[in-house]
């Protein structure tokens, strides 16, 4: 077998690959020179596919300390002339929200790309907002791929339009290109490599007032060029069928879906359809077209209705009498399927659909009551699992001083230790953004009397803990700051961070030290725990709940994934535990009521440890008031 | 060429799901098949029910298997196939690995898991036919039960339908694994073959 990768020079060759690794291949392609992130579901892959060939290729490749500054990194590339890219999560991009809105008036020089992988169905994501609108807002034309190897293809491409219009792109990703698998043809690799350079140009890149005012007009300009240019993109395609009554829109990884859907229905003579990838701006000429042919239309995307309600101001700005469907149809929450659009083009077409869905459904529905939940758990040895144990104890006993029925509060954030909040340990009350946990626990303070212990784990104090740390410190917030330090950003797969020591290529870099960072914030209560050492963690974390002023806890302990990889590499056994049956009581229910570790089960009333997925935290020993779990 | 061939498999984070679909979309690569697929990665992992879709022909174009069109549905993990149960048709096959992982909600006394019976009665009837094995007992005959993923890779082409090439598959297997670990891979793909071949006679008599 031939052995190709991701940054072989080969064109023509088909490579199976993930959507995220066809993306990176597509900027790779284009010559790209500069690419930042900070990671998140479901855009992760993209820079990490990067950074593997970063050196071979002369890529600049980091993990930026959060999205803004990665997009700020690719903006400053993009200035001096090279080709860039800021790739996030659909979130992320609300983050790098500021730069955004001002990038539209400078444009760009260097091809400029902010990927954005939105995420229909929130699968890893706090919402499932539709990016193309933060596009719309700020100027910026949106690409959007319908399958992979248009995703890598388009990617490629990107760079030059951006050149070409001097503007900067934004290519919408979703869940299913960026996680989806495809065999995918190898284009041509560029190699140019050009050298960098910062020119100074006040009126372009100085924004006051007065540049502002100058820059719109050319940035309008630049726009309207490219909505003309649309209507001949190919990626835009418009195929009419004779005598079709019904059209449909289709944009981006929705028109896979439909194609499918109209051949399952064998409509193809019947249909016409208009392929949409620039959903921002719309090829107008090719929708007016469309809906001058037919007397029914029908849009299709994910998410939000934007491409219809442009689709609607287009025919009523042109009086064309069409009737326009769209979000009346097919749903507005969720990804979409071949079977939903399928169900929509039968009603519209009076067809029959090609298998009895209810039946389907009829059975789905009987299944679903048989069901267990299985949510995603922290895995045994979590050393967040002990931190929030160790909260919950420590909250409590202050919450007593407070009052008779005072509970606790406990803010949480952004990452695997937020997975707490389901049962059995019910430790997180609020989830909202990253580093809101400590923004949230600065509100409530000067509100509620009751201990609040905010937590956050270590990434995402770096990304945005920092000012409503400082926040708490000059507007005297009475919280506790717990930062969860597992030396990793776990949840999206052990990325560096700037605590690790690491960049994303691999080389050596400063460590900064969470303590440090608090200390020289003005935080007056510092300290660091082990959150294994159970009984110490607690009587630290009551010292830090009854602190009178904001206190910052470090809980430093190795990911147990990472620490399981460090004692595979070094040959060192794990040493589980194991229940004596004799000193476990019935009544009893502790390790499995306390801690929710997927080792320990029930077997009759007393409680069992699965030894092979036990990892040895002992933990569990330490809960147990019987004394009843001990060590092989 | 195959104009469509739906594979769905479903399971647990830490089975070896996403490890299987690599294999067979590689492989179908390999044997000149177009191939789309897709999988859910990030939350899922943390143990989470997982499930993955490949799919192989010159008529696939989504990512995503439609509702009730699963050629193959692999459960790794009964309740899992069971969830997974709308992507069935009459015509359908069921490979189910009858071996448990019960989720943590049911050690809490949170919800409760279904009789074997139940599930396999449910899946029986929402396709064509349902093989059963013991993947991890099949996998430790092999060597290691850390290759049950592979036992049911094997039973896949057992059915005897799959588009792919054994040899192709194999091929995948030899070059994923180390020098010690893909003699015993190959074993485990081997017997799960055996396992669903026979189980198939066995139903036709």
């Amino acid at each position: 077998m031939k052995k190709l990768t991701l940054a072989s020079d080969a064109p023509g060759e088909r490579l199976f690959m993930l959507g995220n690794e066809a993306i990176a291949r597509g900027a790779i392609e284009a010559g790209i020179q500069v690419a930042a992130a900070y990671p998140g579901t479901p855009s992760t892959e993209i820079l990490e596919t990067l950074a593997k060939v970063a050196r071979e290729l002369e890529i600049y490749v980091e993990w930026s300390v959060n999205e803004k500054v990665a997009f700020e990194v690719a903006l400053a590339a993009s200035i001096c002339g090279l080709r860039a890219m800021a790739s996030m999560k659909h979130v992320g991009v609300n983050v790098a929200h500021d730069p955004l809105m001002t990038a539209g008036y400078i444009g760009a020089k260097g091809g400029l790309v902010l990927l954005s992988a939105d995420d229909p169905w929130a699968w890893s994501s706090q919402n499932e907002q539709d990016n193309r609108y933060i596009a719309e807002q700020a100027y910026i034309p949106v690409l959007e791929p319908s399958s992979i190897q248009e995703a890598k293809d388009m990617m490629a491409d990107a760079f030059k339009l951006s050149e070409e219009f001097k503007h900067l792109f934004m290519f919408r990703s979703v869940t299913r290109i960026s996680h989806g698998r495809s065999d995918v043809i190898l284009g041509q690799m560029s190699q140019e490599r050009r050298a960098g350079s910062f020119q100074k140009n006040r009126q372009w890149l100085n924004y006051t007032p007065v540049e502002a005012r100058l820059n719109k007009p050319l940035m309008l300009q630049r726009f309207e060029r490219i909505r003309e240019a649309v209507n001949a993109s190919p990626y835009n395609q418009l195929r009419l069928t004779d005598g079709a009554k019904l059209g449909i829109i289709a944009s981006g990884l929705s028109y896979s879906y439909t194609l499918e859907a109209i051949n399952w229905l064998e409509l193809g003579d019947r249909i016409s359809v208009l392929k949409i990838g620039t959903p921002h701006p719309l090829p107008e000429k090719l929708v007016r077209k469309l809906l001058e042919s037919v007397g029914e239309v029908l849009v299709v995307e994910e998410l939000d209705p934007f491409v219809e309600t442009h689709v609607k101001a287009i025919a009523g700005e042109a009086n064309i009498p069409v009737k326009i469907h769209g979000k009346d149809l097919i749903p507005r929450i969720g990804e979409l399927s071949t079977r939903t659009i399928t169900e929509a083009i039968a009603r519209l077409t009076s067809s029959k659909p090609p298998i009895d869905f209810t039946k389907v459904d009829k059975l789905s529905e009987e299944t679903a009551p048989l069901l267990p939940r299985r949510p995603p758990t922290m895995c045994p040895g979590c050393p967040h699992r002990a931190s929030h144990y160790a909260i919950g104890v420590a909250a409590r006993r202050v919450a007593r001083d407070y009052g008779k029925d005072v509970e606790p509060i406990y803010p949480g954030d952004i990452g695997c230790y937020n997975l707490a909040y389901n049962p059995p340990q019910e430790a997180v009350d609020t989830t909202i953004c990253m580093g809101a946990s400590f923004g949230i626990g600065n509100g409530l303070a000067h509100i509620v009397n009751a201990p609040i212990v905010a937590n956050m784990g270590d990434s995402t104090f770096f990304h945005a803990g920092i000012p409503p740390m400082i926040n708490a410190v000059v507007n005297k917030a009475k919280i506790t700051m717990v930062v969860l330090d597992n030396s990793a950003t776990a949840m999206t797969g052990f990325q560096p961070h700037p605590g690790t020591g690491h960049t994303a290529t691999g080389e050596e870099a400063p460590s900064l030290k969470i303590e440090d960072v608090a200390r020289a914030c003005g935080v007056k209560f510092v300290e660091v725990i082990d959150p294994f050492d159970l009984k110490k963690a607690i009587d630290t974390l009551e010292r830090a709940i009854r602190f009178d002023g904001p206190s910052l806890v470090v809980s430093r302990r190795l990911c147990a994934i990472l620490d399981q990889r460090e004692k595979q590499a070094k040959g060192e056994k794990v040493v589980p535990y194991r229940v004596d049956r004799e000193r476990c009581s019935e009544k009893c229910n502790a390790c499995i009521d306390l801690l929710g570790c997927p080792a320990i089960m029930r077997e009759g009333k007393k409680a069992i440890i699965d030894s092979s997925l036990c990892n040895g935290c002992g933990l569990c020993a330490q809960v147990c008031p019987y004394k009843a779990i001990i060590q092989e | 060429m195959v104009k469509e061939f739906n594979i769905v498999i479903a399971g647990v984070g830490g089975q070896g799901v996403i490890l299987m679909s690599e294999l067979l979309g590689n492989a179908a690569v390999e044997d000149g098949l177009n191939v789309r697929g897709s999988e859910v990665l990030g939350m899922a992992v943390r143990g989470g029910s997982v499930s993955s879709t490949i799919r192989i022909g010159n008529g696939v174009l989504a990512p995503l298997v439609p509702t009730g069109k699963a050629n193959v549905l692999i459960g790794m993990e009964p309740v899992e196939a069971l969830r997974n149960i709308a992507y069935l048709w009459q015509s359908s096959v069921v490979i189910l690995n009858t071996e448990k992982v019960v989720p943590f909600t049911v050690t809490l006394g949170e919800s409760s898991y279904p009789e074997i019976e139940t599930i396999i009665e449910k899946l029986s009837r929402a396709s064509g036919r349902v093989v059963q094995l013991s993947a991890a007992q099949i996998a430790r005959e092999a060597g290691s039960t850390l290759s049950a993923n592979i036992v049911m890779l094997g039973a896949l082409f057992g059915i005897g339908r799959l588009p792919i090439k054994i040899k192709t598959i194999k091929e995948q297997i030899q070059s994923r694994f180390s020098a010690r670990l893909a003699p015993l891979n190959i074993r485990a793909f081997d017997l799960g073959y055996q396992a669903c071949r026979k189980t198939l006679k066995g139903d036709n008599q």
